[in-house]
């Protein structure tokens, strides 16, 4: 990703209180068309149900990590390197959770907004 | 504890803080560059500057101390602090990129069209800002008088008016290169100890201490309570996306797709920061159980190496601790005061840069005045507190304003409002119980860690209020939502 060309100096002005943020005629991609409509709607509900999965999935695996240290207490009596099992696992057992949670959200959701540029732009053309 | 290192380690970081805020200065030119370095900053820089300010004195300091005090509940914390920011990628990042609002309440008043939003959203942004800025204070109080025997409140004083100055000099693009620089400062100032400290106790044949003493079982993760774990756990996850600092800072990806990749890096640097405190906190519980007092926890951090390390080593690891925490006291509050002078001059000033400076200079002014009326309690759990805040009033209205497009105003409003009253009610009444007594334990529970049912209640008022007030729905709903979702188009 660093090997992209450095992005051209956007000149941005803040938006006056009580103008709508919205400017549909600078973004190509949105218009105010029956398919068009159709289309943004279905790509937030797959974007939605994408967030949804990510973040109940994380949390089922967090609930799981806790439930096994509650449910075995002889994790308690395994020392390793002077501290006990279970309080290792708590310590440094989620964070490789929630990197692939957020591997997995990251690439799927590129994906879905793959497939509504190809949609958009056959429905462009026709 | 040799005063001159304190005094070496301090004056290097604010050294260090200010040439890089004044060297930015000169590139920074335009109004829009104090508000969000003009949207060019790339994603390793901006996920490092992201890094730089989240990482607050609570992190640095409190964790440690919290493990040390509390047992298996401290490690909760840094696991929340990390998966706040995965909820942050999932529901909130390149969306509220894509709106092009600079500020929490520039997006909330125009996604719903409402002034009456605007002026509610400022209100919670300047009370979260200034409630978060309060712990780092304090935390530089302690820091002072634990390092230089100087009364604490020159330690609040020196960093709200460094900050003070730095961001009214320099705004926004400066603050960038600051908050980056201070990031790599906080992971080597905790990473070298650490690693030293487990060197050194490996060495020694590990501390002679019995596990089941220093780790004793009734501390451990089976025996944490329920309900206040959970709570917190909820506070943690979706308080961090409200944050004001926290927001603000993805205004300055490119684009949507950049604003992910900028959150996805900044999950890999927080879960490898977060080892290090981790550590430290449990050698602490084996080898200084005699700090693991509520005044003296939260110094464990910066006395440890020096006490198992001892010698010109220890010194000079004690000197790199003592920088490193007074740049996370630096970085987290010059973040928060440069979004809350952004707000500010915005609602009030037209957005002119003489009103983010004066607004800059207010907004260190009035958290140092709070540090020194209230009472010091622990970093991490008045950190704590002001997630369970924040999670209670602007995560609603954000989550629901990007993905719902039912919500209204008045619905809005009232979660704010419900989940602000009942959150901020549990804060103050909580301690007030405890100290009386005599109250039934599940009360006190529910007031001492309230987001597991501040959060629903809040989500729950805003869904209804807006559905009994469905014909209100701005009517511009739809095209925000479109612009919200829709990736960019490619140049």
């Amino acid at each position: 990703m660093s090997e992209e060309a450095r992005p051209q100096r956007v000149r941005v002005t803040a938006p006056r209180p009580g103008e709508p943020i919205a400017a549909p005629a600078e973004h190509p991609s949105i218009e105010r068309t029956d398919t068009a409509t159709v289309y943004v709607r279905s790509l937030i509900r797959s974007q939605l149900r994408l967030a949804i999965i990510c973040a109940s999935g994380f949390v089922v695996s967090l609930g799981m990590l806790w439930l096994v240290l509650a449910a075995a207490p002889d994790l308690d009596a395994i020392v390793i390197a002077g501290a006990p099992v279970s309080w290792l696992l708590l310590a440094f057992g989620a964070y490789p959770a929630i990197l692939a949670f957020a591997v997995i959200f990251v690439v799927a959701s590129r994906r879905n907004e793959a497939g509504y540029r190809s949609l958009m732009s056959a429905g462009g053309e026709s | 504890m040799n005063p001159v290192l304190g005094y070496i380690a301090i004056a290097a970081v604010t050294l260090a803080t200010a040439l890089i805020g004044f060297f930015g200065l000169r590139i920074s030119r335009t109004t829009q560059d104090f508000y969000v370095a003009s949207r060019t900053v790339r994603p390793w820089w901006n996920a490092s500057a992201i890094g730089g300010e989240y990482l607050s004195a609570a992190s640095v300091l409190g964790i440690a101390g919290l493990i040390l005090l509390q047992g298996a509940g401290g490690l909760w914390f840094p696991i929340g602090y990390t998966a706040g920011y995965l909820m942050l990628l999932l529901f909130v990042a390149a969306p509220l990129r894509r709106s092009g609002a600079y500020t929490i309440p520039d997006f909330t008043g125009a996604r719903l069209e409402s002034r009456l939003v605007r002026r509610l959203t400022t209100v919670l942004v300047i009370l979260i800002g200034w409630f978060y800025i309060v712990p780092q204070l304090q935390g530089a109080a302690l820091t002072i008088r634990i390092t230089t025997g100087l009364p604490s409140w020159m330690g609040a004083a020196a960093v709200s008016i460094i900050v003070g100055l730095i961001v009214a000099a320099g705004g926004m693009r400066s603050i960038t290169f600051v908050q980056a620089f201070q990031f790599w400062l906080k992971l080597t100032a905790i990473a070298v100890p650490a690693v030293l400290l487990l060197i050194t106790v490996g060495r020694d044949g590990g501390p002679s201490v019995d596990p089941a003493v220093a780790f004793p079982a009734a501390l451990g993760p089976a025996s944490l309570d329920v309900y206040s774990t959970v709570s917190l756990v909820i506070a943690l996850l979706l308080g961090t996306m409200g944050l004001p600092h926290v927001l603000v800072r993805f205004y300055t990806n490119p684009d949507g797709a950049a604003a992910r990749r900028t959150t996805l890096i900044v999950l890999g640097l927080l879960s490898v920061f977060y080892i290090f405190p981790t550590v430290i906190g449990l050698l602490g519980r084996a080898l200084a159980p005699e700090l693991a007092s509520p005044g003296e926890a939260d110094a464990l951090v910066l006395l440890l190496p020096g006490m198992v390390i001892g010698g010109l080593l220890g010194d000079v690891l004690t000197a790199l601790v003592i920088a490193g925490a007074f740049g996370a006291f630096l970085s987290t509050s010059s973040g928060l005061v440069v979004s809350l002078a952004g707000v500010i001059s915005q609602e009030l000033a037209g957005g002119s840069v003489r009103g983010f400076r004066i607004a800059a200079i207010a907004s260190s002014l009035v958290p140092l005045a709070v540090a020194l009326v209230l009472e010091p309690g622990g970093l991490a759990g008045s950190v704590g507190l002001v997630f369970a805040f924040t999670a209670s009033t602007l995560c609603p209205v954000l989550v629901l304003g990007i993905w719902w497009r039912g919500l209204t105003a008045r619905g809005a409003v009232a979660g704010m409002l419900g989940g602000g009253l009942f959150c901020g009610a549990a804060i103050l009444l909580g301690p007030l119980l405890a100290a009386a007594g005599g109250w039934p334990s599940w009360l006190q529970a529910a007031l001492a860690q309230p987001a597991a049912w501040t959060v629903p209640l809040a989500f729950a008022l805003t869904v209804v209020v807006s559905r009994l007030d469905r014909r209100r729905a701005p009517r511009g709903a739809d095209r925000v939502l479109a612009r919200l979702h829709a990736p960019e188009a490619r140049a």
